[in-house]
């Protein structure tokens, strides 16, 4: 038997014996006043934390991971939290303020089904960015965001990342 | 082109530790180094990071290469081979992914490259071994990674004390007592020099 052979294919990943799920959603954030490197990263870690906090809630065993990349015509910056009590990270720089932002977030968690996961993403994502001001302007499921290339102009680069939100039908503009 | 994954549970420091290896092992032009990033949960947030690095970086979504993608992946390893032909690939697979299983879907690329497979690197967070090792939680998982590990990498050293990392490193051998076992701390470097070691000269 060759090694094709060898795996056996079904619906389910190896993980969801374990009881994992995992869900990501893409989202474009504006606010009226611009934000610094300082404060973004603040806000992200602040919307990891309380993504996490609701996933325990809901009744999350344990959280895989939270996981956060924005996407700026200024910079990128990355936030994280393995969980609460773990605190939350941040890396990466803005060259200035900025008040347009791209986000892409992924949460997996053990112990609620990827139903639970999205609603304690999407609870903690909008109830962030409204006390910080921030509006959801755009918001998109399984949005990659990958093709778009990071050479290219500011302008370009952001009309591509746009573009992403309005390849298919799932698309969902507040 | 030789295979290398770069395993453990979520959040114990895999991509940091990619994107430092890959780095070192590139040295500058002088070898080519290509990566393949899964996660589940759709974006992939950590390929987006790395691809930033200005490594090639190929992700895979819509599920894991030890089961779901599985086929993906084995394309993917395919079509690097023929477009890129790097001596080293790194593969990150998602945190839930079982090491010999990502080892057999890397293996149906052989038939159309010319693959060898490198050492199962397996990391293991040093800063919550109670709640990975919680048999009623992640356990079975968890444990099911350690003992398919080639090489057991005690993440995060840094983060906690020498008594602690003792009792980490007693816990988990007790799942594997054939690996060898390291230190790492992708922050401070510890570990690092012997994990390229081994990537380069790993026989099987």
């Amino acid at each position: 038997m060759g090694p094709m052979n060898t795996l056996s294919y079904t619906e389910k990943g190896c993980y969801t014996d374990h009881g994992v799920s995992g869900y990501g959603v893409a989202v474009r954030l504006i606010r009226k006043e611009p934000i610094s490197e300082v404060l973004l990263k603040e806000i992200a870690e602040e919307m990891m934390l309380s993504i996490a906090k609701k996933c325990k809630e809901l009744g999350a065993r344990a959280i895989g991971h939270i996981k956060s990349h924005i996407m700026t015509e200024a910079g990128t910056i990355k936030a994280d939290t393995i969980g609460v009590s773990h605190g939350a990270y941040s890396t990466g720089h803005l060259e200035h303020p900025v008040m347009d932002i791209y986000m892409a977030i992924n949460s997996i968690v053990q112990g609620i089904p990827e139903e639970a996961v999205k609603a304690a993403t999407l609870e903690g994502l909008h109830e962030v960015a409204e006390r910080e001001d921030l509006t959801v302007v755009k918001e998109k499921e399984h949005t990659y965001f990958d093709e778009f290339d990071f050479m290219t102009t500011k302008q370009e680069y952001l009309r591509q990342l746009e573009e992403q939100f309005s390849d298919n039908d799932t698309e969902d503009d507040d | 082109m030789k295979i290398t994954q770069i395993a453990g549970f979520l959040g114990c420091g895999k991509t940091t530790l990619v994107l430092k290896l890959s780095r070192i092992l590139a040295d500058d032009g002088k070898r080519k180094v290509a990566l393949v990033v899964n996660e589940i949960g759709e974006i992939p947030v950590d390929g987006k990071v790395i691809e930033e690095s200005g490594m090639l970086v190929k992700d895979i979504g819509g599920g894991c290469i030890c089961c779901e993608v599985a086929v993906s992946f084995g394309k993917t390893l395919v079509t690097l081979y023929k477009k890129f032909n790097p001596e080293h690939v790194l593969v990150e697979p998602t945190g839930v992914a079982i090491p010999h299983q990502v080892k057999t879907a890397a293996k149906m690329g052989m038939r159309d490259a010319k693959i060898s497979i490198g050492a199962a690197i397996v990391l293991f967070d040093a800063t919550r071994p109670a709640e990975l090792l919680d048999m009623d939680m992640l356990g079975r998982l968890v444990v099911n990674q350690v003992e398919d590990a080639d090489i057991l990498a005690i993440s995060k050293v840094d983060a906690v004390d020498e008594a602690v990392l003792d009792d980490v490193a007693q816990k988990v051998r007790e799942h594997n007592d054939r690996a060898e076992m390291l230190n790492l701390s992708s922050f401070t470097g510890v570990g690092l020099d012997r994990l390229v070691e081994i990537i380069l000269n790993w026989e099987g």
